[in-house]
């Protein structure tokens, strides 16, 4: 590590012309060595030619020695085309630069490094009266340019960039004004990491590397429930959860003892991959798939390193064999999920937990009163008991008629069962006639389905009603038609409540599958009781497949109807019955329960379902094999759990599963994981990472700028005990984050892309803070924390997937204006203008977005709706063009920039003047009713401005 | 994603002061190559091409090849059959269950052109302009579910999130035109394909190379190039200069030469406002040109506002003709790469819409006059030698009929599963040789000659273009990432090049 730490001046800046600085291993050499060699003389032994390989000091041992005898000397400068190297068909050529480079080592002996990622992070001492970032980056820049750090940035530029980067919004006039007073940077500071929406910006981050979305992905990319997840996130970062927590609950939350909701929660992260509904696919395949992405994901997001290619062979630069990706990979390969939705598991916000709980207590307390039961309840539960037992509930009734359009005869028995005793049709309708017991006033009828026989014509024993109508025959009189009531049963099938049984309508009725072995009961109240004459039935069962009843029987009663239940015994649960239905204290209370009951249920179903990880126990483990080239189908040698070699083992404590894995990452031991993750906060905050390729610390990827910086703010981290809140503190409050962003010539010849950081970083905003920062200057911003994603508009059309019906709906009302981190992601058809500013589609694992400067964006901040109905609000709400323009950009406008803006409205005045219909035209797009459309101009043109559009 | 893009990036913005004017997905060719490398005329991925541009036909759902282009007797004899075991073993299927029947071609072949070539009476119009084509019968992949399968073809992978073959394009030879998309798709068939706009993404390469879809709808051509009602040309461009000016100040407080980007940005989205609806208009064309193409101008499909355009194909919806029309009209105008996606060429048969013996007539009626009005179109104006045709699916389909739902052939009803072992695409134009290459067996479920994979379908496309597809790569997670993958399996089809 000796000459790690030697090394302070970026690659990009060594003159070698110069000849000052001694050639260094992991700078300047193992890059052309990895670019240009590794492919077949690196770790994969299949790919590997003329049995040489230069990734370790003892390979290119044969290489080397002095210069002049040296055979890699000679390979990269001979003119021999059969020996030169590398060779031309494989498209690779060594600069002049690099031969010499290569000469200069082997002539200083030719020395290794391990790869500078792969050594733990150590922290350098620092002067005490500087802050340590601004001492790495000064000492840098003073060395390799001579130049100096920038004037700190003006107050309005200031608060304008902190606030942004901390919670992706603008500042407000009077944040901005106050501060401007006081200039105490430090309030700003901690006020931002303490607001709410602190969590919502920095959640974007995490988000992209979740691979979040709202829907499955592939052909059909269905929608699926996973913005519980989202809001974990949220809260997550707004209670500061320290790092290697965020990470275990995320990796092996369910494997935590006595985990919580929330733990388990967390564990969506990694249900987050793709889910393949397409017809006739192999649910292995993309569960395979699922755990390959998780393997990488993981170990792209923590160590910042592709081990995607050693999915199919050995890695052809970094040292992870394809077993140490199979073994890494069987970690994640013992969860239940396998390419469909389940398992899940209910994950109430905070809000439904609140009234679930307040439910629940409200039913205890309820249960509590009825079993305590009230004054006098034994007393008139025994006299009801008599009165009910006086005379039985049921009568059956005699038939006297029917009519069967089938021509079926029913018989009836002494019990009063009625069976079929003829050829059993499809289906039927049956007309009964049925006398009623004289001299009694009946209140309801019963209908006892009995089981049909075993076997038979009619394999199914099930029975569909579809409508039951009644009437009333009296002699010499019309039948009068009979309203039925109360319709209840001991059991319906789904879809067939015996409800549906009179209600007009025959699509559905009475049914009781799967249960269609056993008897059954339903009962209806008669609207008004009847007494004397007849009762003519009609039975519905014309839905085929003997669908009828064989077996069943017809009875009324003469009790009250509220002494009679479905049951299938009338005399059992009296208590239950009195205490129920007949007895008023206790009724009530009943009542009461039920009521509360429903309410639950309402918030129970509401409750949105989050796929979370399941590990599998015991048999169900599976065996991890490799696969050959990366074919799930062609699988080789078994491999055990384990971590990649070069990295060691898992902790001697840690089980091997998720958790140890999470365990592994977060030890101190670990070198990548902390610098991994300053680095890519670093990169949001100034626009290119200390290591510029955030996604790969191996050996393609870049050097550090600033390696000591990295190290120091990574140990810091680690030792502040991994808060990402007390690391941006650092950060922010550093000179070098608070310079001034104006170019210097001299600064832009010196340090074109500010990787010395030799000023401010001035760079585009992402997709969403430019959505977030038109709605908030406007005044539309909707500010609501979590719950499930919305529907900004978006032009109609876009959404067309194949065979999945669901349609965007363009949000009216609050919804309208949230925040872009809320506006719903479908995998296939992300949101157009999100899109435009290079915001993923979720599918993947991204590391970090590219920065685009397109006509495309033009259009959709000029004439996106989104935007104009922004201009339109903030038309409105400016006071005057001042106002408008401190709204959005915080500082007040120059004199210059005043008159130009000025100078626009009047002329737009003028044309509107006289074009009434278009001023009417822009203002309703614009979501007025009527107001000054020059306005809308003006404010449109501030919201498109460069300086808007960037952080300043 | 990675330093040779920010480098790029960096270059771009260096090129503005020297040209002023960065194109849009056309980032000339001297900017890709670093200082040392100066000294080359051409970056060394570059070749002599053949082909301008390119427009890439792709049937979405994969038509049949056995009843298109290979006309089988054998199979013509087994049909109505239980399929011989040795055709099922060991192989998977998307739909096909148990044992299924063999399905003889359901349309009458006849032999055209020179070569003599036998051709369904389904296609007319190919039949008439099949000595400028170069049928490949012998097209095979690795995947057989359509989002992996189009993935796979189109950028590469059969995974989401590498660039498309247009990105590819667009980044390694720019734009002709400075005015309009260098990489444009037209979407036709009421859906957009299976693996949805993954399927024109720009992956790991910047997103200016990402595809445009033009939208034929009745909508904006491209999103959002609509001003807002009440806004006009002239105020627009008042609202432009105020803007520019304001950034001008901008820049001489600051410096940031992005700033000036932006500026040129913007006034390249004020000029696609013009030319793109200009360009998009096709009622400006003779009608003898509409009639060549069956276009109607102006048509919107009710395929394309249906829940399940399946129900409501007529073969005389013009929408996929208009494409053909536009397509021609991008080329002409400097668009480098113009795919055209028609969706609704999955025919199994296992519901109503989707059969071979009453679906496919539909489609074929849908394009095949429009194809040859394309390359006809294209011939008279001398673009045909300059323009490379690609037209194929994703993958084939089986010999068998598929018997997931029922057993019998019913009207309605006729119906193929995923075949990957075998199908058939043609190319023409730029460099091709016409004629035919490759054959199956005697039923068409395997290759017997002249196997052409996924690759070599990629690697010669970009050979016509003038893009050595070895050497042709971009450096990321590690890898120099290849359209054609990271094995050396593709290999140009030189045998079908002139």
């Amino acid at each position: 590590m000796k000459t790690l730490l030697a090394v302070i001046t970026s690659t990009l800046l060594v003159s070698i012309a110069s000849g000052v600085p001694p050639v260094d291993f992991n700078r300047d050499i193992r890059p052309i060595l990895s670019a240009n060699c590794f492919a077949c003389h690196g770790p994969d032994k299949e790919a590997r030619e003329g049995d040489l390989r230069l990734d370790t000091a003892k390979g290119a041992r044969k290489m080397l020695g002095p210069v002049e005898d040296s055979e890699l000397v000679y390979r990269i400068e001979t003119d021999d085309v059969d020996d030169l190297m590398p060779p031309e068909d494989t498209g690779h050529v060594l600069t002049e630069t690099q031969k010499k480079l290569l000469r200069a080592w082997v002539a200083s002996g030719g020395e290794y490094d391990t790869h500078w990622s792969f050594e733990p992070p150590v922290k350098a001492t620092v002067p005490e009266d500087r802050h340590p970032i601004d001492h790495f980056v000064g000492e840098q820049l003073k060395k390799a340019t001579g130049l100096t750090p920038a004037d700190e940035a003006n107050r309005y530029a200031l608060i304008r960039r902190v606030s942004l980067d901390l919670t992706g919004l603008p500042p407000t006039i009077e944040n901005a004004d106050a501060f401007v007073k006081s200039g105490d940077f430090e309030a700003v500071v901690d006020r931002l990491l303490g607001a709410e929406d602190f969590g919502e910006h920095w959640a974007r981050m995490w988000l992209d590397l979740a691979r979040f979305a709202d829907t499955k992905g592939y052909e059909k990319d269905r929608h699926r429930d996973m913005w519980r997840y989202r809001d974990w996130v949220i809260e997550a970062l707004n209670r500061d959860l320290p790092y290697d927590q965020f990470t275990i609950e995320q990796l092996a939350g369910d494997l935590l003892p006595k985990p919580t909701t929330e733990q388990i929660l967390a564990t969506a992260f990694h249900r987050n991959t793709m889910e393949n509904d397409e017809g006739g696919t192999d649910d292995e395949e993309f569960r395979v798939a699922a755990v390959k992405d998780r393997a990488d994901t993981t170990m792209q997001v923590w160590m910042g390193l592709t081990m995607g290619c050693a999915k199919c062979h050995t890695h052809k630069y970094d040292p992870i064999s394809i077993k140490d990706y199979y073994s890494f990979y069987s970690f994640f390969n013992q969860t239940e999920d396998a390419d469909r939705p389940a398992p899940v598991m209910p994950t109430p916000t905070a809000q439904q937990s609140e009234q679930a709980a307040k439910f629940e207590a409200e039913i205890t307390a309820l249960n509590q009163k009825l079993k305590a039961k009230p004054a006098g309840y034994a007393e008139a539960f025994s006299k009801w008991k008599a009165a009910f037992k006086k005379t039985p509930p049921w009568q059956p009734l005699k038939l006297a008629g029917m009519q069967s359009k089938q021509g079926v005869k029913l018989t009836q028995a002494k019990d009063g069962t009625l069976k079929v005793r003829s050829e059993n049709p499809e289906k039927d309708t049956w007309t009964l006639t049925l006398n009623l017991p004289a001299g009694e006033t009946l209140t309801a009828l019963r209908i006892d389905a009995l089981p049909k026989k075993a076997g038979g014509k009619w394999p199914d024993k099930n029975v569909a009603l579809r409508e039951l109508t009644a009437e009333f025959l009296a002699p010499g009189a019309k039948p009068v038609k009979l309203k039925l009531a109360n319709p209840r049963a001991d059991f319906s099938q789904r879809g067939w409540e015996v409800a549906r049984a009179i209600d007009g309508n025959r699509k559905a009725g009475w049914a009781f599958s799967p249960k269609a072995a056993e008897p059954h009961v339903a009962v209806f109240d008669f609207a008004k009781p009847i007494s004397g004459g007849q009762l003519r039935l009609t039975l519905d069962m014309e839905y085929g497949l003997g669908l009828i009843f064989e077996s069943f029987r017809l009875s009324a009663s003469t009790h009250p109807v509220n002494w009679l239940t479905a049951s299938l015994d009338p005399v059992a649960g009296l208590e239950k019955i009195f205490s129920e239905q007949v007895y008023g204290p206790t009724r009530e209370l009943k009542a009461q329960l039920e009521t509360i009951q429903e309410a639950l249920k309402g918030v129970q179903s509401r409750i949105s379902k989050t796929a979370i990880m399941r590990e599998l126990a015991g048999e169900k483990r599976r065996k991890t094999r490799i696969h050959n080239r990366g074919n799930f189908l062609d699988q080789g040698d078994t491999v055990e759990a384990g971590v990649p070699e070069v990295f060691g083992k898992l902790p001697g404590e840690s089980p091997a599963n998720r958790l140890g894995v999470a365990q592994w990452l977060m030890q101190p031991e670990n070198p990548l994981t902390a610098r991994v993750m300053v680095n890519r906060v670093w990169a949001r905050l100034f626009g290119i990472g200390i290591v510029e390729t955030e996604e790969d610390f191996g050996s393609q990827g870049a050097v550090p700028s600033h390696p000591e910086l990295l190290d120091w703010l990574a140990v810091d981290y680690r030792e502040k005990d991994w808060s990402l809140k007390q690391l941006l503190k650092t950060i922010v409050m550093s000179g070098t984050y608070r310079q001034s962003a104006v170019v210097t010539p001299e600064k832009l010849a010196a340090d074109p892309r500010n990787r010395l950081l030799s000023r401010g970083s001035r760079f585009r905003l992402s997709a969403e803070m430019v959505r977030d920062q038109s709605l908030a200057a406007s005044g539309l911003l909707t500010r609501k924390l979590g719950g499930p994603s919305v529907m900004p508009p978006q032009p109609d059309g876009v959404w067309k997937s194949t065979y999945s019906g669901e349609r965007w709906k363009n949000a009216t009302g609050p919804d309208r204006y949230r925040r872009g981190l809320y506006t719903y992601a479908k995998r296939t058809s992300p949101h157009p203008a999100m899109l435009s500013f290079d915001a993923g589609s979720g599918e993947v694992c991204q590391i970090r977005r590219v920065r685009t400067n397109t006509p495309l964006q033009a259009l959709v901040t000029l004439n996106d709706t989104a935007f104009i109905e922004a201009a339109g609000a903030l038309a409105k709400r400016m006071t005057d063009i001042e106002h408008g323009f401190r709204l959005v950009l915080t500082r007040p406008p120059t004199a210059e920039e005043a008159k130009r803006l000025n100078a626009l409205y009047e002329t737009m005045k003028t044309d509107f003047a006289s074009k009434l219909e278009e001023a009417q035209a822009l203002l309703q797009s614009a979501g007025l009713k009527e107001g000054d459309a020059a306005r809308v101009c003006v404010a449109s043109v501030i919201l498109n401005l460069d300086e808007t559009l960037m952080k300043p | 994603m990675n330093l040779k893009l920010e480098q790029l990036r960096a270059n771009t913005r260096r090129h503005f002061f020297k040209q002023s004017g960065l194109g849009f997905g056309a980032i000339a060719l001297q900017q890709l190559l670093s200082a040392e490398t100066a000294a080359a005329k051409k970056p060394r991925f570059r070749i002599p091409a053949k082909a301008k541009s390119i427009i890439y036909l792709h049937m979405a759902g994969s038509p049949s090849q056995l009843d298109l282009f290979e006309n089988k007797p054998a199979l013509t004899k087994y049909h109505g059959k239980v399929c011989p075991d040795e055709y099922l073993e060991g192989k998977r299927f998307a739909f096909i269950k148990g044992k299924p029947k063999m399905m003889g071609p359901v349309f009458d072949y006849t032999q055209h052109g020179e070569s003599g070539q036998w051709i369904s009476s389904l296609l007319p119009g190919l039949s008439s302009v099949i000595d400028d084509v170069c049928v490949i019968r012998s097209m095979h992949t690795e995947q057989f579910n359509h989002s992996p399968a189009q993935l796979l073809l189109q950028t590469g992978s059969q995974l989401l999130g590498s660039p498309s073959m247009g990105s590819w394009v667009t980044y390694g030879l720019g734009s002709e035109n400075q005015n309009l998309p260098g990489f444009v798709v037209l979407a036709s068939g009421g859906k957009t394909p299976s693996a949805g706009k993954s399927l024109w993404g720009s992956g790991f390469l910047p997103t200016v190379y990402q595809g445009v879809q033009c939208r034929t709808d009745g909508g904006d051509p491209i999103l959002y190039l609509s001003d807002p009602k009440g806004m006009s040309r002239q105020m627009r461009r008042k609202t432009l200069d105020a803007l520019n000016d304001l950034n001008e100040i901008q820049h001489q407080q600051i410096g940031d030469p992005e700033t000036l980007t932006r500026i040129s940005q913007y006034e390249l989205a004020f000029r696609m406002q013009m030319s793109v609806p200009e360009v998009m208009d096709i009622s400006k064309e003779p009608k003898h040109i509409l009639d060549l193409y069956g276009a109607q101008p102006g048509h919107v499909s009710a395929a394309e506002t249906a829940a399940d355009p399946r129900q409501i194909y007529k073969g005389d919806d013009p929408t996929f003709a208009n494409n053909c029309l536009l397509a021609r009209r991008l080329v002409e105008n400097g668009v480098r790469f113009v795919q055209l996606y028609d969706w609704g060429w999955d025919h199994h048969g296992s519901s109503l819409g989707e059969s071979i013996d009453e679906t496919l007539p539909i489609k074929c009626q849908q394009i095949d006059k429009a194809i040859a009005g394309l390359i006809n179109d294209l011939k008279q104006r001398g673009l045909f030698d300059e323009t490379l045709i690609v037209w194929g699916g994703e993958f084939g389909r089986t010999p068998m009929m598929q018997n997931n739902v029922r057993n019998e052939l019913k009207k309605g009803f006729y119906g193929r599963d995923h075949h990957p072992h075998a199908f058939t695409m043609w190319m023409a134009g730029a460099g091709v040789k016409p004629g035919a290459y490759g054959s199956t067996d005697d039923i068409g479920y395997y290759i017997a000659e002249d196997k052409v994979g996924i690759r070599d379908l990629q690697s010669t496309v970009l050979h016509q273009l003038g893009l050595d597809p070895h050497r042709f790569s971009f450096p990321y997670q590690g890898l120099d990432q290849r359209l054609i993958g990271p094995t050396n399996d593709g290999k140009v089809i030189s045998d079908i090049l002139t």
